[in-house]
């Protein structure tokens, strides 16, 4: 049975609060530009929690694609689309219906509340079984806190053999979104010379 | 100072580097429950960023919050259940493959990226057009 015990267990706790602290930031910030640096923030400790899990595969795609992709595209995105009016105050951050939103999302709280709370049992770990002494880790979590575990051998025979399918269509998917958002970003008038692009 | 910082961390050290069935800290180690309830809460701050934002590219980065809660969730029930085969036939609890959650969060990671892009190439657009990123004036469609 998978369980994190020693310095992993405190790691957890401290990975845990800081990223809920930068999620709220994400959400609460000014401007824009502090959004999407605490955005950063919170994608790498969601990469430590991975690597915590020892799935560091997903920790490496998460920081390459996430962070390195796609959140570069949000800041170049935020550059392009500035309009100094947060910054100057003129502007309000809030719509009309946000407290409203904040019921919505503490009735939600209290709904996934309520579901997990009378499955609580099935998730903790169980007590010493005989089964779950004998066959202790599976081979995917060899080792202690410091060895890297063989996720990456197994995700990468995965990737290409049972979802070889997905793969593809996955692949098929980049394509279409990287000419669609070229097509967008573009402008109609192109051919025409009239965007100043040329 | 040193002396200070040293003996804490000999203390925590002490305190952590028991055995698992010795240790007095066992009550408080992270199982499933607590990864459930940090995604979740990631879930909720996303949601309340959707609902609440004036600027659309803050709606993006909470939507991109509620896709990282739901990877984080992915693959802290795909660590925590999983099983080896051995155990798999003969378990009575819920099992699941090690490689259910990082195989499916590449593909909601790949899924994002792709919307991300899409939905980026929308704001430019729009920003090109009404000289607004405030979705509460862009309203033309509104009675």
């Amino acid at each position: 049975m998978f369980q994190l015990h020693g310095w992993e267990a405190l790691l957890f706790y401290f990975l845990a609060f800081m990223t809920l602290v930068m999620a709220v930031f994400v959400v609460t910030a000014r401007l824009a530009i502090h959004s999407a640096l605490f955005l950063v923030a919170t994608l790498v400790e969601i990469a430590l929690l991975f690597i915590l899990l020892r799935a560091e595969f997903v920790a490496g795609v998460q920081i390459l694609v996430y962070v390195g992709g796609v959140m570069v595209l949000f800041l170049f995105v935020i550059m392009l689309v500035q309009t100094r009016a947060e910054e100057e105050s003129r502007v309000r951050l809030y719509n009309s219906q946000s407290v409203f939103a904040y019921i919505v999302a503490a009735l939600l709280a209290a709904s996934f509340y309520f579901a997990v709370y009378p499955a609580q049992s099935a998730f903790r770990p169980p007590e010493q079984s005989a089964s779950a002494a004998a066959v202790e880790e599976s081979e995917a979590v060899q080792g202690g806190p410091g060895l890297i575990s063989k996720d990456t051998q197994n995700v990468g025979e995965t990737l290409y053999r049972q979802a070889a399918l997905p793969f593809e269509i996955a692949s098929l998917l980049l394509l279409v979104a990287i000419v669609g958002a070229v097509m967008l970003a573009r402008g109609g008038n192109q051919e025409n010379g009239e965007n100043g692009f040329e | 100072m040193e002396t200070l910082a040293f003996s804490v961390f000999r203390f925590l050290h002490l305190l952590l580097m028991q055995t698992p069935a010795e240790s007095r800290l066992q009550r408080f180690e992270p199982s499933l429950v607590n990864f459930m309830m940090v995604s979740f809460l990631l879930f909720i701050i996303g949601v309340a960023g959707v609902l609440s934002r004036r600027n659309i590219i803050i709606i993006f980065m909470s939507i991109e919050l509620i896709l990282n809660a739901v990877n984080l969730n992915l693959i802290a029930f795909s660590r925590y259940l999983q099983s080896s085969q051995e155990i798999y036939k003969q378990s009575k609890s819920i099992v699941v493959s090690p490689l259910t959650g990082p195989v499916f969060t590449i593909f909601i990671i790949v899924v994002a990226a792709a919307e991300a892009a899409i939905g980026l190439g929308i704001v430019i657009s729009l920003f090109r057009n009404r000289e607004t990123v405030e979705i509460d004036e862009i309203d033309l469609l509104k009675w």
